[in-house]
């Protein structure tokens, strides 16, 4: 309970901001505000809120801990399922591909990180290269057409205006990991190593060994977004995972989580998801050179940091 | 005489080409209170930390009970009933009083083999801990940061009840506590050992250490240079041995 209530400020910050932008789009431009918007903004907040998640578990997790990689592992998992299946895998394994591949590029960093021991900022960023230079280097840069059309219904299909993959992936997979944050021991021992590391390994948590699987979440989290945006798409393009990385990172430092580690939890990352989406969608409707956009975006992480700063401050 | 408890027999640690700690024999029989004194750097903290598991000894042994040990980490020395309160108390400032306490063995509901937390179960034990110690804190739900530097203690103090040790470290335990706090800490390492727990306390303040110990054991320069019981030694004495400015001390200092 107390995690809850740390995290409500930001809670309420975000949930401020997306209402002042909401506003702010109904007096700039009235004609947005249509449900087919808001299927649209969750449609592209599957990907980026599944990447997330996986990020803020590493975050969450400490140990300078950190995945540059994710957007590498989204386009490389994509194209090597989508080359797999063009080989002849059966085309109903496609999804499990995508998560195969996600989880063994993600173990591949969490082994670099607790093994080898070198810093997840620099790991992550060798991997990310890596990664994203496999898939375009395997495709020569062109997309993957032929995937099934057996997923594409799923990918593309929406119930209640809510699109399927934000549906019956991203959010059950948020309520997930917050249920297992909170009221498990495996979340506690996550927060108390995220913490204060040298405390949790002092009272027998095995540090490393969450550590490597907490980096193999991300991978497999970011394999799901692969499978995401071949569902959708219809294609893998190599390129699908660009600026993921910071994107993933924005969200979660927006999110409430202290780049520090042991602070913060699922729900503000998900909330701040959506912010993010949302001012993108908005800003590109609106007409707003692209150049701005990142700006802006950068301009509202600063305001939540300070607001953040100053009501931890005051209590 | 029975056996003592714990028996330690030519312990040596070597940080390079420091000597940190140099062929310690020292027993700790339970039930009693057994103090750690020297100055900064005499190798009380060493030579807990080899008992507590966090360093592995470069020459001699350990036995409990009569077996020989060895530790490879600080959950080996746990699992034999021997819990440490570090001197930088190793708690999660995030966490609950009641998650602290129990950090590492939850009580659980295993659904499906997910560890459920059973947070009734935890608040209520950990409130019952902290009423027998008198700890005045009165929810173990309210984060380990906000407590002050006693009831920190008491936290450490809690979950070491908790885990029935038979032997309980305490590095410092006073040493950053306000007077009715240090009053309360001393009662309760007192009660652990009435309880017929080991207790081995590691103390600056002579005053303390005569209140609550049984035995002394001083330290200088990595070697254990004497060891006293209460009743046959004073304080004037047990500083002189701390300083070198005892005989014996000044003699075994001639000879290194």
């Amino acid at each position: 309970m107390t995690a809850r209530l740390r995290q409500s400020p930001t809670l309420a910050i975000l949930a401020g901001l997306w209402v002042l932008l909401v506003a702010g789009i109904a007096l700039l431009s009235p004609g947005i505000l249509t449900a087919s918007t808001l299927t649209t903004i969750l449609q592209f907040s599957s990907i980026l809120a599944l990447v997330s998640l996986g990020q803020a578990l590493v975050i969450l997790a400490g140990g300078a801990g950190i995945d540059l990689s994710v957007g590498g592992i989204v386009s490389l998992a994509s194209v090597l399922a989508m080359m797999a299946v063009s080989a002849g895998l059966p085309a109903t394994l496609l999804p499990l591909a995508c998560l195969g591949i996600g989880l063994a590029l993600g173990l591949g960093n969490g082994l670099l990180v607790t093994r080898l021991r070198i810093l997840p900022l620099i790991a992550t960023l060798a991997t990310f290269y890596v990664f994203s230079g496999s898939a375009v280097a395997l495709t020569g840069g062109a997309a993957q057409s032929g995937v099934p059309a057996a997923f594409t219904p799923w990918g593309r299909g929406a119930l209640a205006g809510i699109p399927l993959p934000f549906l019956t992936l991203a959010l059950p997979l948020f309520l997930v990991a917050g249920v297992v944050i909170s009221a498990t021991s495996w979340g506690r021992w996550l927060v108390a190593m995220g913490d204060n590391e040298r405390s949790a390994r002092l009272v027998g948590i095995p540090v490393d060994r969450a550590r490597l699987i907490v980096y193999g979440l991300s991978g497999l989290a970011s394999g799901a977004a692969a499978f995401v945006s071949l569902a959708w798409l219809g294609s893998a393009r190599p390129n699908i995972g660009q600026n993921l990385e910071l994107t993933s990172l924005t969200a979660v430092l927006l999110g409430g989580v202290s780049i520090f580690g042991g602070r913060g939890g699922v729900a503000g990352v998900l909330a701040a998801v959506l912010l993010l989406v949302t001012l993108q969608t908005a800003l590109l409707r609106l007409n707003i050179n692209t150049v701005w956009q990142v700006g802006i975006v950068g301009a509202l992480l600063v305001a939540v940091l300070v607001a953040d700063a100053l009501t931890t401050r005051r209590r | 005489m029975p056996t003592p408890l714990l028996e330690a027999r030519g312990l040596t640690k070597r940080f390079g080409a420091l000597t940190a700690l140099s062929g310690v024999d020292l027993d700790v029989n339970a039930g009693e209170v057994l103090a750690l004194l020297g100055d900064n750097g005499a190798g009380k903290s060493t030579f807990i930390k080899v008992l507590a598991g966090a360093h592995a000894p470069t020459e001699g042994t350990l036995t409990i009970g009569g077996t020989p040990v060895a530790f490879a980490s600080p959950q080996d020395a746990a699992n034999v009933g021997i819990a440490t309160i570090f001197q930088e108390l190793a708690l999660s400032e995030n966490l609950s009083i009641a998650e602290n306490v129990f950090l590492g063995r939850e009580i659980v509901r295993r659904v499906a083999g997910v560890p459920f937390l059973r947070r009734r179960e935890m608040k209520d034990v950990v409130g019952r801990l902290l009423d027998e110690l008198d700890a005045h804190i009165s929810d173990p739900d309210a984060p380990v940061g906000s407590l002050s530097g006693g009831q920190r203690q008491a936290v450490a103090i809690c979950r070491a009840l908790y885990l029935d040790a038979r032997l309980v470290i305490m590095d410092e335990p006073t040493a950053a506590l306000a007077v009715a706090e240090t009053r309360k800490v001393l009662d309760l390492t007192r009660r652990l050992a009435d309880r017929g727990c080991a207790v081995l306390l590691i103390s600056h303040n002579i005053a303390d250490v005569f209140e609550v110990s049984d035995r002394m054991a001083v330290f200088r320069r990595g070697r254990k240079v004497a060891e006293r019981r209460r009743d046959a030694t004073d304080p004037e004495e047990i500083v002189s041995l701390i300083t070198g400015a005892h005989p014996d001390v000044r003699a075994l200092d001639k000879q290194q």
